[in-house]
């Protein structure tokens, strides 16, 4: 097509795009025994961005206003084209970034991705995930439905434990003693501009570290042994004679996007319900507290573990401190080594917490 | 090379793949977004002036469920829908207090929908009428 | 098959294993059952009545179990009296009735329940009352009072006063037309947990029950017949428009296959084409 190679050189003369693309797509090379967990990253961002998306469109007829919120959603769900579509894709979508959320964790705490010179990336995500429990939990209370209006309680109580500003956080939080229109007017804010805004920025700085620092080669499938980093000098990891991004790897990308799409569709279209209780369906009742009112299911973990500890303060404190833990982990596990095959400390902690992880979750599902 | 008539063959694939996806996702966001054609208001009923007198109401059905049409003894015309707003039993007339009763937890409204007394949480919801040349239209 | 033997060769497995058994575990993890309600702030009735022994306390246990606590109408509603104020809660210059003598029974019960007791007045049974006639609490119960079914017209309830002939007549009448509304119930019930506008039918079907359970009251066999034909077709309707909805969602389902099956396929086509610059 000659009238598009006119454009791309037309294009090329005043931004040197030509260089752009050797530079970052087909001559960014990486390491050659790079796996598909590397692509979770994009994954992720696919989802953020259909999340904006449709939570724009849902903005379009969504009004933020305790007496009409509900009756906006149930008009978003049954009288408007495709209205039901748009609002699924959202609430099974919220999901299901938090869920390739922990598995990318889950990789790169696997594959020591988190490890010097990484430092900075590894606390960016950490960040971000507590942004992304945020957005969930704000989000949560928007359709103004009994499981919102009781599931917001529940996790706004919690707070009520901190020593000296506990009671006051709450208020605070919720913009009166109780859950009630100046919560949903705050937490409407926070979810569509305040976090999201923050989302991205975070984004950005994650994305330029990585692309600064270099991609880490993964610990195993290859012969040579992996190149340590000397705290000397900056210095970018680059991988001669690697793959190059693209075409190669951003096929993998799309790839990986294309199954979780198959994922996600299946979820919407099929199983909805996995998310939704009959409650999330009745209007908020400020007077009547339904009987089983359970956080969602990436919070089930906290909920138990605040369960176990007969006091409230040392069940937050336990949390804290394992969340601390877990985000300072860069700085406290310092070896170089990156195989967790010969790690056995690392494997049993990594497995362990992350079995307890689960066990804590089921337990909380039933109890 | 065998590799690039499979990787010709596969870009003309993957080429109509996407745009027959980006297509499919396109078309739900401009259906939802599209203005719509004003549906209600296209259903309209006519009634006599003559079959309603002073003092009474008629039942009838409109828009899928119970409505009535009252004239007051002070000559004013309304129109209701006849669905208590408690838990969606029809309400009955009474001529002799000139009142709406639901006979199933007694919920009253005034001839013009608003609640006198019982359970009902909100008005009955009113429906338009016009009078003209002894002719009533609902709707 | 380079990926996969790195697959094979790396502790990948594990990590993967453990995965999918959290996926598995997620998505098996049966969903929490419909919430029941529980009764707002306690009126002082519940409160002090509550902790009396015997006689004086027994009301409140039964009425615990009634459909009038699950709606949240406590004593005052029936008794009268100041739910909030225990000096004055049976002060009788505020309203408070005390428990009603029999032939005072259904006027009671008709305070709120009008339409319920014009009917009662009207049939053979309401026509005894004071002379060793039913009142509401003779088949009701007066304070463990459930939601009306069909099950209240059983033979041990009716002979203690006459034989169940004609009773059984009635109730076999009935029982199908029953069945149709406790399945309709059941599908609107279900419909509005998958996020379904349902306010409509729900009270449709509402207002259609209740005309249907005042032929309970009316115990004259030919008129529950009549009457039954019409809450058939009523009952029509309500599947009619019901069907409707099932017919959408069918749509749905199949538009969802292709969506799925087409994500698959681009996911396929991306990873040919992976494999041809390998």
């Amino acid at each position: 097509m000659a009238l598009i190679k006119r454009l791309y050189d037309w294009i090329d003369l005043r931004i040197g795009a030509r260089e752009i693309v050797k530079k970052e797509l087909t001559g960014y090379l990486l390491p050659r025994n790079i796996n598909e967990w590397y692509s979770l990253g994009s994954v992720l961002l696919v989802i953020f961005a259909l999340q904006v998306v449709t939570g724009m469109l849902l903005m379009v007829y969504y009004v933020p206003d305790a007496e009409k919120a509900f009756k906006s959603v149930t008009y978003i769900m049954n009288e408007l084209p495709y209205g039901w579509l748009i609002r699924l894709c959202h609430a099974v979508g919220s999901n299901m970034m938090v869920a390739v959320l922990i598995m990318h964790m889950l990789s790169t705490l696997f594959m020591k991705s988190y490890k010097s010179p990484r430092e900075l990336n590894w606390v960016t995500g950490f960040i971000l995930f507590t942004l992304v429990q945020g957005i969930s939990l704000t989000g949560y209370l928007l359709p103004w439905s009994q499981l919102s209006f009781w599931a917001t309680t529940v996790a706004t109580n919690s707070a009520a434990a901190i020593p000296v500003a506990g009671p006051y956080l709450v208020e605070f939080m919720r913009g009166s003693k109780l859950v009630g229109p100046p919560t949903l007017g705050r937490f409407f804010a926070m979810h569509v501009a305040v976090i999201p805004a923050v989302i991205a920025g975070l984004i950005g700085a994650h994305l330029f570290l990585l692309k600064r620092t270099g991609i880490s080669t993964p610990p195993f499938g290859t012969k040579e042994p992996a190149a340590t980093w000397s705290p000397e000098s900056y210095r970018y990891e680059s991988h001669p004679g690697g793959i190059p991004f693209f075409p190669n790897y951003a096929l993998q990308d799309l790839t990986s996007i294309s199954v979780y799409f198959a994922i996600f569709l299946a979820v919407v279209f099929f199983a909805p319900n996995l998310l939704f209780t009959p409650d999330a369906f009745v209007p908020a009742n400020a007077f009547q507290t339904p009987a089983h009112i359970k956080p969602e299911w990436y919070f089930l973990a906290n909920y138990q573990t605040l369960k176990i500890f007969p006091s409230e303060l040392l069940g937050l404190s336990v949390q804290a401190a394992a969340m601390t833990f877990l985000a300072l982990l860069p700085f406290i596990d310092r070896s170089p080594e990156r195989n967790p095959m010969k790690r056995p400390v690392f494997l049993v902690c990594f497995v362990g917490g992350f079995l307890l992880w689960i066990g804590l979750s089921i337990w909380g599902h039933y109890s | 090379m065998e590799n690039d008539g499979r990787r010709k063959f596969l870009g003309v694939c993957l080429a109509g793949a996407t745009a027959a996806a980006a297509a499919a996702a396109a078309y739900p966001v401009f259906r939802y977004l599209a203005p719509r054609s004003d549906q209600q208001g296209s259903n309209k009923l006519e009634f006599a002036a003559s079959d309603l007198p002073e003092g009474e109401a008629k039942f009838f059905e409109y828009a899928g469920s119970s409505a009535v049409l009252v004239k007051t003894k002070a000559g004013e015309l309304v129109a209701l829908s006849a669905v208590c707003t408690h838990l969606g039993c029809i309400v009955q007339w009474e001529k002799d207090k000139q009142d709406f009763l639901c006979p199933c937890h007694a919920g009253r409204y005034s001839p013009d929908g608003a609640v006198l007394s019982g359970p009902p949480p909100r008005p009955l919801a009113k429906i338009p009428v016009t009078s003209a040349n002894g002719k009533i239209t609902v709707g | 098959m380079t990926y996969l033997r790195q697959l094979r060769r790396s502790s990948l497995r594990p990590a993967l294993g453990a995965l999918s058994l959290a996926v598995l575990a997620a998505l098996a993890a049966p969903q929490p059952t419909h919430a029941a309600a529980e009764a707002p702030a306690e009126t002082v009735c519940i409160q002090c009545h509550g902790s009396l022994p015997d006689r004086l306390g027994a009301p409140v246990k039964l009425w615990r179990t009634s459909i009038h606590s699950e709606n949240g109408i406590s004593c005052n509603a029936c008794h009268g009296g100041d739910p909030k104020d225990a000096a004055d809660a049976m002060n009788r210059s505020r309203g408070f009735l005390g428990a009603p003598k029999e032939p005072d029974i259904p006027a009671f019960c008709g305070r709120c329940h009008p339409g319920v007791l014009k009917d009662y007045l009207a049939s053979a049974h309401g026509r005894a009352l004071g002379k060793g006639g039913p009142t509401c609490v003779t088949c009701h119960g007066n304070h463990a009072v459930l939601k009306a079914s069909l099950d209240l017209i059983n033979e041990k309830s009716c002979t203690r006063c006459h034989s169940f002939e004609r009773a059984r007549i009635i109730k076999e009448a009935m029982q199908q037309t029953e069945g149709h509304i406790v399945g309709i119930d059941r599908k609107i019930k279900d419909y509005q947990a998958q996020g379904v506008d349902t306010e409509r039918l729900g009270k449709s079907l509402f207002a259609v029950r209740n005309r249907f359970h005042t032929l309970f009251h009316e115990v004259n066999v030919t008129k529950v017949k009549a009457e039954s034909n019409d809450i058939n077709t009523e009952l029509g309707k309500l599947d009619r428009d019901l069907k409707v909805v099932d017919e959408a969602r069918a749509k749905r389902k199949v538009a969802g296959a292709c969506a799925v099956a087409g994500a698959l396929v681009l996911a396929l086509l991306f990873h040919l084409m992976k494999k041809s610059y390998d």
